[in-house]
């Protein structure tokens, strides 16, 4: 009892409400766990060159392949420093692709040309290996898509600006089939997860064809129309279901049944420039984790936004929003690391922490600390730690633990309060700049009726922070009702003061400024107020 | 009969009978009051007894001992009439005597008693005629000497309040400072002293000296105690303010006083001249004390006056330590300040959370008491100055002005538990049981430290708790500060672990944009609540479980906006649930409004009042609703909801109403306007303004059931409880057990229990009084106290020698057992008995 009333009340901010969208929901939450750093990486940073593809090797440790300019540059996944540049490419580079065993890669180009190199050599930097090892000569426009294969490794297929797809036998570097069935660019192609035969390119003549090496007729097995010139298609992991991305949609079809739409997508509000499959998190035994077996469709636009489409209950599950146009993304095998490419050359990377890894270096620590155990040596008063042996002693289970008691943080301002001492409080809380705390302090005031006094023994400098803060925080919606009254009596208070200052008449213009605009919007919403109202009204109505 | 109006086509209420207390209610002139409680334990200063383990508060008409280990009430002294203002414990001279329990007591009765507070009984009364405002006995031991035959006259100083002179131009002086025999039970002496009002006699400890403080001025006497006839000389001491209080050096001559600016005055050396034996010094030697005395005002007969200054607002206590070393101080801000005598140095205990009233320290050095303007009894550890135990009233109202009217705070009623529920200056809201007259638990509504009470800009302005007592609902109000910063927060709260506890649930900043509310209401069945406010809106609140994430934990739930709805832009002033909850009543100025609160559709708009109507209540589950308006044009109307009409009204000023709960009476607390003075004036006794009848009406009828006359009904309230049977004694089983019970609150907070429908006189008995009388804490002693008890060992030599023997039948317990001439004689008995013993040891051997 006695412990109750002696407690003080620190002064707190009034709670805000919290909308229901941060509560996250645990699949929001995985997404945002992805760390994002941003890799400018290229070496000249003056001319920037859009990140047209970007793919992960599917076997570990997962390097991805970033394709701009006349270069393709291979990444470590855990790094994101980049372990090797193969520019080989007489003009720009398109659509670098790894083989299903990751030993290969294979890029287009904009000369017609499909080369082929070997990663190992590539990794160890020789500089003779910097060539390709085969090269595919057919296309006589540049080469867009080029792609392995799912199982397949000893053919590709790739599709070019001559509306063509061609099937290549890579060793002896000849063409096996060519595609006929497009009539515009193609830009995008997908194989088929489940078969090695089946593959799948976008053109933009807003048609996806299917295609099937074993066919001899060399027609497409299925054809849908989009609607859009396409820019991506994505078999997805059932390989059932073909995602395409055209336009400002992304469309998802049903290929066993012969190609009938399934859902679409039209969160995007500028063209869709790339989609990937991703997945939920593994072994990550985070009760909070959304299941890790379910996949999703990530997808990035022109908008700048990157979203998480959930395509079995056609729910957009996460958005997030990038400064520039994005144009391709990719997510590597083992849910980790999240690759996002810009116009302007900025890769997006970001990777989550896994706590396995923790695990690791745990047990790392652990068997290095035994290795060290006989130099341990017996601690002496001239030792720090000697003071502080025995601290960290875990109580055992009959131990009777003798809680401290829990030493109260005050704030500043909490304690300047308590001795009434009010404007010291007031600047205090105006330095830490934080506005719910000062907004905070300030009612405090107002309950003990002490603001205006405060406010008027403020010296200049001190009125400029006020009058600095006023500025910036009394349009803001949760402290207006509060600040803009204030604002109106500190210039009237003090009105002497700011004439005679400069600064605190630069300070009082901004002020004005500031509400002026705030003014101007409030008119604008009512005008849209205006408009809107009629409207619900009527549908009411009915 | 002036405003003093029964309109209507009853006969109207007969003139009631208004009598001098709340005790006595009239019911057709009999009176019978089954509980009564609510007492203000800080009217005047409570006293430790002489082994500090009691503590005796003046209570009302009563002195109630409580233990002070335990804070719990163990006796009351019953046998004052009226408002008992002074209690002095006999001190014990020898450390045998510390078990005597014996205490004087003055009253406003005019009589003195002398108790033995153990038992508890009335010794002696001695009758002095006057009101007796306080009281000291100066050589109180006296009378406990039992030694010597010849008793000496035991002497006490009163301060009476002598009304027989006439009142003139209202200046004459009531106040009378008196001597007392209390051996002879006779005024000794004349009168020492005439003040404007009876003051407070302060005594030194050491029995020397009394004083008071008059206005600007302390009086000072010292008793001569050589002789038989008590020698008084007096002294005066000037000051440029008021004084507030005094307190007395324990050993040496040093007066301490405190003015209303907070100032504390130290006069050292008073009366050297004056009270000095040899009748005073030589005429050189006075010149060059006056020489000497600093900041002595005057020729005033002290050494030397030191000023202290701490305390922002007026100074209500100082207190010197018994070793005189401290001087304790207190007042209006809540802390108690420990000056160091010879330094001046302070220490502080802060935030006690209200005005400090009086300070007491006991014979045991470690510990004091202090009571607080709150109805608490803190009791201190002297040495470390925490609070061991508090000892909690009923909160008294608020002393701040009314600064609007729309910042009364009511309490609110739970019908079901006993309880009410009051709020408090310290932004919180006390939860006290009236059946057991005891506080149950405190709710802090605003998270804010205690202040002064100069200013109060936070009050919790209403408080409305469910049907089922387990959620609870409060507005509170920030006043702004010239227009900037006000905030009304109208917050949900759910019921907490322990009885009368709760937590917080939703607080909604501004509900009704910045208008104030005028009334909150649950619903009876659902999670459902109407807030109404000023700005001409009302709000329905529904609980919400997030039904989005049902699937996943659902997230805490919280109250909503379910509905807002609002009747011609008009202020809506009250509202209310029907009993089963599908009518919601709305007031909207002169009007009331009638809607679906689920639908949230308008159903229907009935009559108009007169004024402003305050308060709507459904009467049960009859089809009658209730509206009240106030002001000048108050009416208390009866609508009719099946035919949609008003059914009767009466042009009287209600202050609290309340509807039974099942059946179809309704009891209105209505406050008596001033004419009813002259209206009364033909009866010996006149009405006060404020005092009020509480007048039961059956919902149907016009005519009222009963009326009884109460005190002090201003800010009064009455409800209807629901009888708990098991409370009443056993004894009267066969007597008809009430199911409902009225209990008024007065405007002081003391309340009073009946049962509005009995006949009989008979007065019913509750146990829950009698077994609340605790068993006394039995403290360790000796080795116990210091270390703990020790753990038992089981001796191993006693086991051993214990092992021979088999349990034997223990005879002896059935040999002695019985009457001393039934048993046979002792001779025998005793070969019998030493034989049981020998007999089993060679059986076991064996």
């Amino acid at each position: 009892m006695a412990d109750e009333r002696i407690t003080t009340f620190p002064v707190k901010p009034k709670l805000k409400p919290n909308s229901k969208k941060l509560s996250s929901t645990p699949e929001s939450k995985y997404w945002r766990s992805f760390k994002t750093q941003k890799i400018s990486n290229q070496n000249n940073p003056i001319t920037t060159f859009p990140i047209t593809s970007i793919e992960f090797s599917p076997i570990s440790p997962h390097y991805f392949a970033a394709t701009f300019s006349a270069s393709v540059t291979l990444y470590s996944s855990q790094t994101f420093d980049p372990i090797s540049k193969i520019s080989s490419f007489s003009d720009f580079a398109y659509s670098a692709t790894f083989r299903s065993d990751g030993k290969l890669l294979a890029a287009g180009g904009e000369s017609g040309i499909v080369q082929i190199f070997d990663i190992k050599t590539q990794e160890k930097k020789e500089i003779k290996s910097r060539s390709s090892i085969r090269k595919l000569k057919g296309h006589t426009r540049p080469v867009h898509v080029v792609r392995y294969p799912s199982f397949d490794k000893l053919h590709l297929f790739s599709g070019g600006d001559d509306a063509l797809v061609k099937f290549w036998d890579v060793a002896s570097e000849t063409q096996v089939m060519e595609f006929h069935g497009h009539k515009d660019y193609v830009r995008s192609g997908c194989a088929s997860p489940i078969s090695s035969d089946m593959f799948a390119t976008g053109s933009y003549d807003h048609t996806v064809n299917v295609w099937d090496s074993r066919v001899a007729s060399r027609e497409s097995v299925i054809k849908f129309d989009h609607g859009h010139p396409i820019e991506d298609v994505v078999f997805l992991p059932s390989g059932s279901l073909i995602a395409t991305a055209g336009g400002n949609s992304v469309k998802i079809w049903d290929v066993i049944s012969g190609g009938k739409l399934v859902c679409t997508m039209d969160s995007h509000v500028k063209t869709v420039t790339s989609i990937c499959v991703g997945r939920g998190g593994s072994g990550n035994s985070n009760r909070e984790e959304f299941e890790s077996d379910k996949s999703r469709l990530l997808s990035v636009s022109l908008d700048g936004f990157m979203k998480v489409f959930d395509y079995s209950t056609l729910k957009v599950t996460h958005s997030m929003r990038f400064p520039l146009p994005l144009l391709s993304i990719a997510f590597s095998p083992d849910c980790s690391t999240r690759v996002i490419g810009t116009s302007n050359g900025v890769l997006y990377a970001g990777k989550r922490l896994k706590k396995s890894t923790v695990e690791d270096n745990k047990l790392d620590q652990w068997s290095f600390g035994s290795a060290n155990e006989p130099q341990k040596r017996v601690l002496r008063p001239s030792n720090f730690r000697y003071f502080q042996r025995g601290q960290s002693e875990k109580p055992s289970e009959e131990d009777y633990v003798v809680k401290r008691s829990k030493k109260v943080k005050t704030a500043e301002h909490d304690k300047l309060l308590r001795k009434f001492r009010h404007k010291e409080a007031l600047v205090s809380a105006l330095n830490v700049k934080n506005p719910a705390t000062v907004v905070a302090v300030m009612e405090e005031l107002v309950a003990r009726k002490k603001l205006l006094k405060c406010v008027e023994n403020l010296d200049i400098k001190e009125f400029g922070v006020l009058l600095e803060f006023l500025h910036k925080y009394s349009t803001m919606p949760i402290y207006s009702g509060f600040l803009i009254a204030l604002a109106k009596r500190v210039l009237q208070l003090r009105t002497e003061d700011v004439r005679s200052s400069d600064v605190l008449m630069g300070h009082a213009r901004n002020l004005k400024r500031s509400i002026e605009e705030e003014i101007r919007i409030q008119q604008s919403l009512q005008e849209i107020h205006g408009i809107v109202s009629p409207l619900l009204r009527i549908a009411g109505r009915r | 009969m002036g405003g003093w109006n029964l309109s209507g086509d009853g006969d109207g209420i007969s003139s009631p009978a208004p009598l001098p207390s709340l005790k006595y209610m009239v019911r057709n002139g009999s009176f019978r009051a089954m509980l009564t409680g609510g007492k203000s334990f800080v009217s005047s200063p409570p006293a430790f007894s002489s082994d500090g383990k009691r503590l005796l508060v003046c209570t009302g008409n009563t002195v109630s001992v409580f233990c002070t280990k335990t804070g719990i009430q163990i006796t009351e002294l019953k046998g004052h009439t009226t408002s008992v203002t002074s209690v002095i414990v006999v001190p014990s001279s020898t450390p045998a005597s510390k078990v005597l329990c014996y205490c004087w007591t003055s009253s406003l009765d005019g009589t003195i008693c002398y108790w033995d507070f153990s038992l508890p009984e009335l010794v002696r009364k001695v009758d002095v005629h006057l009101p007796v405002f306080s009281m000291i006995i100066p050589n109180v031991l006296g009378i406990a000497v039992e030694g010597k035959k010849k008793q000496p006259n035991l002497f006490a100083f009163i301060s009476v309040k002598d009304t027989t002179r006439p009142d003139v131009l209202n200046k004459a002086l009531h106040g009378k400072i008196l001597k007392c025999n209390l051996t002879k039970s006779s005024q000794a002496g004349g009168v020492l002293s005439e003040t404007r009002h009876p003051e407070f006699i302060t005594g030194s400890i050491s029995g020397e000296y009394f004083g008071i403080r008059n206005k600007r001025k302390i009086h000072v006497w010292k008793i001569n105690a050589n002789g038989s006839k008590y020698d008084v000389k007096k002294i005066k001491l000037h000051h440029t303010k008021n004084l507030s209080v005094l307190a007395f050096h324990p050993t040496q001559r040093i007066i301490a006083a405190g003015d209303v600016t907070g100032r504390i005055l130290i006069w050292r050396g008073f009366g050297n001249k004056s009270f000095s034996e040899n009748g005073g010094p030589v005429n050189g030697k006075a010149v060059k004390i006056e020489e000497e005395r600093a900041g002595v005002r005057g020729d005033d007969d002290a050494e030397s006056c030191s000023t202290w200054h701490w305390h922002p607002a007026e100074v209500k206590v100082l207190f010197f330590s018994s070793d005189g070393a401290y001087l304790y101080s207190g007042g209006k801000e809540g802390v108690l300040v420990v000056w160091q005598l010879d330094t001046g140095n302070k220490k502080f205990l802060p935030r006690i959370g209200a005005p400090l009233l009086y300070f007491v320290d006991s014979p045991d050095p470690t510990l004091c008491s202090i009571s607080c303007a709150d109805n608490q009894i803190h009791l201190l550890k002297t040495s470390s100055m925490e609070i061991l135990k508090s000892i909690s009233g009923i909160k008294l109202p608020c002393s701040l002005p009314a600064i609007n009217d729309g910042l009364r705070c009511g309490f609110f009623f739970d019908c079901a538990a006993g309880l009410v529920a009051i709020p408090t200056e310290a932004y919180s809201v006390q939860f006290y049981s009236l059946l057991e007259d005891r506080e149950v638990s405190q709710v802090q509504i605003c998270e804010r430290n205690h202040q002064a009470p100069d200013d109060v800009t936070i009050v919790v302005t209403l408080l409305a708790l469910s049907e089922d007592g387990l959620k609870l609902s409060t507005v509170d109000t920030k006043l702004s500060e010239e227009g900037i910063g006000g905030l009304v927060c109208l917050k949900f709260w759910d019921y907490g672990s322990r009885r009368g506890q709760f937590t917080l649930s939703t607080i909604i900043y501004e509900p009704h944009s910045d208008a104030r509310i005028s009334a909150i209401a649950f619903h009876p069945i659902c999670d459902m609540v109407v807030s109404s406010s000023y700005s001409g809106d009302f709000k329905i609140w529904v609980r919400s479980v997030n039904m989005q994430q049902k699937d996943r934990e659902s997230s805490k739930p919280g109250w909503r906006c379910h509905s807002v709805g609002s009747y011609k832009r008009k202020s809506m002033t009250a509202a209310a649930f029907s009993a089963d909850g599908s009518v919601l009543a709305v007031a909207a100025e002169t009007v009331i409004t009638l809607w679906d609160p689920e639908q949230n559709v308008f159903v229907a708009v009935i009559g108009e009042t007169t004024s402003c109507i305050e308060t709507l209540s459904f009467v049960g589950k009859s089809e009658y609703l209730l509206a009240v308006s106030r002001g000048s044009k108050a009416q208390l109307s009866v609508w009719s909801m099946s035919k949609l009409s008003i059914s009767w009204s009466y042009q009287l000023l209600a202050e609290a109403v309340t509807c039974s709960r099942d059946g179809s009476r309704f009891a209105v607390l209505v406050l008596l306007p001033e004419s009813g003075r002259r209206m009364n004036r033909s009866e010996k006794t006149t009405i006060q303004v404020g005092d009020g009848v509480i007048v039961l009406f059956n919902v149907e009828d016009p005519v009222p059931v009963a009326t009884w006359s109460v005190k002090k009904a201003k800010g009064g309230g009455i409800s209807f409880l629901q009888a708990d049977p098991s409370l009443i004694d056993e004894n009267f089983s066969d007597e008809k057990s009430p199911s409902e019970m009225l209990v008024y609150l007065s405007g002081d907070h003391e309340y009073i229990l009946f049962d509005p429908y009995s006949k009989e006189d008979s007065t019913i008995s509750w146990n829950c009084r009698k077994s609340r009388a605790p068993l006394e804490e039995t403290g360790n002693s000796g080795y116990a106290a210091i270390y703990a008890e020790l753990p038992e060992i089981p001796s191993e030599r006693h086991q051993i020698e214990s092992a021979p023997y088999l349990p034997s039948e223990k005879p002896w317990e059935t040999i002695f057992s019985g009457s001393s001439h039934v048993l046979p004689p002792l001779t025998k008995l005793c070969s019998v008995f030493l034989e049981s013993l020998l007999e089993k040891l060679p059986t076991a051997q064996d």
